[in-house]
C-alpha cells in the first residue's frame, strides 16, 4: 500500500531538511586515517564521532532547520557501511568510478541478512541531542544491490528483495526507537529503468510496508524524466530530487501529469563550492510552486553536503532556511 | 592445426589491491595539489602500462591491450584529442556505476594528431605478446557526447567516422595488424542501425589491418544478421550480459571471425577453467578455431586487480582445456 496521509508532518509551511551526509571535520578525518592504520582504538573514534554528531546537530538548530539529520560523522561508503555490519558480504576491493575516485566495492557471497540494528543506536544518539525530529537514514536495497557484485543470487531479483525485508527491519527499528522520519536512499533506482524499475517499486513497498513514519526516498545522478510518472508509485510519502544542479528543469517533467507525493526540493547544488543567494532559493521555490502544490513541498539541498567544506555548508543552508523564510512570509502576507 | 586464442576487450584495473600503494592514484592526487608534473603522471602511467601488458602476458593472454591506463573514460580521451569538443559533467555510463565526463561537440569535429599512436607504439615496445589498438567508434562517441553544433546525429556521427577514419590509417601505419573499435552504443540505439552501418564504411575505408569492432552489455536482436554486411574482420560479442546471443547468431551462418565474450567482466564471481571450456567448445560451434578468440565479456575494469587477474588465469586454463590441452 501506498502511503497517503503525512503522518507527522511538522506545523510549519515549507519544512526545511537536509539529504544526509556533512562534511566530516578535520580532526574526524585525521583520525579516521589513524583509525585505518590501528593507530587509534575504536572508543576514542566513536567518541570524536560523536563530539561532530552533536557539533551538527547544534549547527542544524541555529540555522533553524526543521528536520535534522545526524550527518553520517561515523559513515564511509553509503553501501559499505551497511554490507560491512551485515551478513552475506565480503568486500571484493577498491572499483574506480570515475577520474581517481574509487570505492570499496562489495560481494555478495551468501545469504544477506542484518545481524541485529545497523543505524538505531547513532538515531538515538542524535535524537537525545535535540526536541527537533531527526530522520532516521537508510540505504535502499536495489541501490544496495546494485553497488555490490552478485556471487551468490541467480538474480539480481532476489538479492534486491531480500535486502528489502532486511531493510524493512531496520526500519521498523528505527520507528520503534523513535523515528518519526525515515529516508531510503536510492541513488540507483534509475540504473535500468525499463527492465527494472517495477522491481524497485516492489522493494520500495516491502520496506514501508506496516510503518507510521513518514518516509522518503531520495533520488540523485540519473535520468529523471525516464523513470517519471512511475516513480510516484513507490511506496514513500516523499520523493527527494536534486533540482538546483538542473536549473530547476525537472519542472517541466512534473507538470503532466502533476506531481501526487510531496517533493523534498533540491535548491543546493551540492558539488559547487559557491553559495546560493536567498534570492536564487526564493525564485526556485516560486517556480516549483506555480506546478507542485505548498503543502507537498519540502526544502532540502540537491545532495549530500559531505563532499564541501563545513563553511561551505553552513553558508548553503543559512541561504536556503533564510530564501524559505521570505517565501512563507509572502505566503502568510 | 588451428588453436581457439584469448584475447581481452580493452580496460584493466590502473591499481593494485590495498594495502599495495595505488601508485597512479596517489600520483594523480599529487598532481592536483601540484606536488608533481604532467610528465611525472605520464612516467607513473608508463610504468603501470607496463605492469599490465606484463601481468597479461604472464596469464597466458594471446593478444593484448594495453589496459587503457591513460584514459579517464573511453569518450573524453578522444574528445581531447580530436578538435571540436570541450568537456561537461559526469554522465552515468550506461547501467554501469562508472561515470564519465560528457563530450561536448561545440563545433566542427577534426582530426588534428594522433591520439593513440604513441600509446599503442610503448605497448609493443612493452609486452611479450601481440597488441591491439582500441578506439571508441564514432557511433558510440556521438551517443554519449552531446552536440551543439551539428543539430543532426547523422552529420555528427559521419564527421567522427572521417575524422576517426585517420586515427586508423595512423595506427595501421605504426604497424597495427588489428585495430579494435568499440561501439556498445549501437545496443542501446540499435534504431540507428543504417546511420551506424553509413559510418562504419567511413570508418573502415582504406584501413589496412584485421579490422575488429567490438559490442558489448547487450543483445544483437534486430541487428543480426544484417552486421555481417559490415567492413569488418571480426566481430566482438558479449554472451555474458546477453545469454540469448548464443540463439539470435543461429539464425545465419557466421562469417566473420568471433571474439566471444564469455568470462563476466562485470562480476566478481569466478569461473572455473572448465566452465570457460564449455564456452569456448560452444563458439567454436559459430565460428571455428582459427577464427575464435575466447575472452572477458568487457572492459576487466569494472573488477578489483585481483579478480581481473584470476579471471585472465580462468580464460587461459579454460581455453587451454578446449584445445585439448591440459589446463
Amino acid at each position: 500500500m501506498t502511503p497517503t496521509a503525512t503522518p507527522t508532518a511538522v506545523a510549519t509551511l515549507l519544512p526545511t531538511t537536509t539529504v544526509g551526509s556533512f562534511p566530516k571535520p578535520p580532526y574526524l578525518l585525521e583520525a579516521r586515517r589513524k583509525a585505518a592504520r590501528k593507530q587509534m582504538d575504536a572508543a576514542e573514534l566513536r567518541a570524536l564521532e560523536r563530539k561532530a554528531t552533536e557539533e551538527w546537530i547544534r549547527r542544524q538548530e541555529e540555522l533553524d532547520i526543521d528536520i535534522l539529520v545526524d550527518g553520517e560523522m561515523y559513515r564511509g561508503d553509503m553501501v559499505a557501511f551497511f554490507a560491512d555490519q551485515m551478513d552475506g558480504f565480503e568486500i571484493a576491493g577498491l572499483v574506480r568510478s570515475y577520474g581517481n575516485r574509487y570505492y570499496p566495492k562489495p560481494a555478495v557471497v551468501r545469504p544477506v541478512g542484518r545481524r541485529g540494528p545497523l543505524t538505531v543506536d547513532w538515531f538515538r544518539f542524535a535524537q537525545d541531542l535535540t526536541p527537533r525530529p531527526v530522520k532516521g537514514m537508510l540505504t535502499g536495497p536495489y541501490t544496495i544491490a546494485e553497488w555490490s557484485f552478485n556471487e551468490y543470487y541467480p538474480s539480481r531479483r532476489e538479492l534486491v528483495m531480500e535486502l528489502a525485508r532486511a531493510i524493512h527491519d531496520e526500519a521498523a527499528d528505527l520507528e520503534r526507537a523513535g523515528a518519526r522520519y525515515i529516508q531510503i536512499d536510492e541513488p540507483a533506482i534509475h540504473t535500468r529503468p525499463d527492465e527494472d524499475f517495477e522491481l524497485a517499486v516492489e522493494a520500495m513497498e516491502v520496506v514501508t510496508r506496516g510503518l507510521r513514519a513518514y518516509t522518503v526516498t531520495h533520488i540523485c545522478y540519473g535520468d529523471v524524466p525516464k523513470i517519471y510518472p512511475a516513480m510516484l508509485r513507490l511506496a514513500v510519502n516523499q520523493i527527494d530530487l536534486a533540482l538546483k544542479n538542473d536549473d530547476f528543469a525537472l519542472l517541466e517533467t512534473f507538470k503532466s501529469p502533476r506531481f501526487t507525493k510531496d517533493i523534498g526540493l533540491g535548491v543546493l547544488d551540492a558539488h559547487s563550492h559557491r553559495a546560493e543567494t536567498p534570492e536564487e532559493i526564493v525564485e526556485g521555490i516560486r517556480r516549483t510552486l506555480d506546478v507542485i502544490p505548498v503543502k507537498q513541498v519540502y526544502v532540502s539541498p540537491d545532495c549530500g553536503l559531505k563532499t564541501r567544506t563545513t563553511e561551505e555548508t553552513v553558508a548553503k543552508l543559512a541561504a536556503m532556511v533564510e530564501g524559505t523564510r521570505r517565501v512563507r512570509k509572502e505566503l502568510s502576507a | 592445426m588451428h588453436r581457439v586464442k584469448t584475447t581481452v576487450v580493452g580496460s584493466y584495473p590502473k591499481i593494485p589491491d590495498p594495502p599495495a600503494p595505488g601508485r597512479w592514484r596517489s600520483s594523480v592526487e599529487k598532481l592536483q595539489r601540484g606536488e608533481i608534473t604532467r610528465e611525472d603522471l605520464h612516467r607513473v602511467e608508463d610504468e603501470v602500462t607496463a605492469d599490465v601488458l606484463r601481468e597479461q602476458a604472464e596469464a597466458g593472454v594471446d593478444l593484448v591491450t594495453d589496459g587503457q591506463i591513460r584514459w579517464d573514460d573511453g569518450f573524453t580521451y578522444f574528445a581531447r584529442g580530436l578538435a571540436g569538443f570541450t568537456i561537461n559533467g559526469l554522465q552515468r555510463y550506461f547501467d554501469t556505476n562508472v561515470y564519465y565526463r560528457q563530450p561536448v561537440a561545440t563545433g566542427e569535429v577534426a582530426w588534428r594528431a594522433p591520439i593513440t599512436v604513441d600509446d599503442y607504439r610503448f605497448a609493443v615496445a612493452h609486452s611479450a605478446r601481440s597488441v591491439k589498438p582500441v578506439v571508441t567508434g564514432p557511433f558510440t562517441l556521438a551517443v554519449l557526447s552531446k552536440d551543439e553544433f551539428y543539430g543532426t546525429l547523422d552529420q555528427f556521427v559521419m564527421s567522427l567516422a572521417a575524422a576517426l577514419n585517420k586515427e586508423l590509417k595512423a595506427l595501421a601505419a605504426a604497424g597495427a595488424a588489428v585495430i579494435q573499435v568499440d561501439e556498445p552504443g549501437l545496443l542501446a540505439r540499435r534504431d540507428q542501425w543504417p546511420l551506424f552501418r553509413r559510418a562504419s564504411e567511413a570508418l573502415w575505408d582504406g584501413v589496412t589491418a584485421t579490422r575488429a569492432l567490438y559490442t558489448y552489455f547487450g543483445h544483437l536482436e534486430g541487428l543480426y544478421p544484417a552486421m555481417l554486411e559490415l567492413p569488418v574482420d571480426v566481430i566482438g560479442i558479449d554472451f555474458v550480459a546477453a545469454p540469448r546471443n548464443w540463439e539470435i547468431l543461429r539464425k545465419a551462418r557466421f562469417t566473420k571471425a568471433l571474439g566471444a565474450g564469455v568470462l563476466d567482466a562485470r562480476n566478481t564471481r569466478l569461473e572455473s577453467p572448465d566452465d570457460v571450456a564449455e564456452r569456448a567448445r560452444k563458439a567454436a560451434e559459430i565460428a571455428p578455431a582459427g577464427t575464435l578468440a575466447i575472452g572477458p565479456s568487457a572492459g576487466l575494469e569494472f573488477l578489483p586487480r585481483r579478480v581481473a587477474r584470476r579471471k585472465l588465469e580462468a580464460l587461459v586454463a579454460g581455453v587451454r582445456l578446449a584445445n585439448g590441452g591440459a589446463a
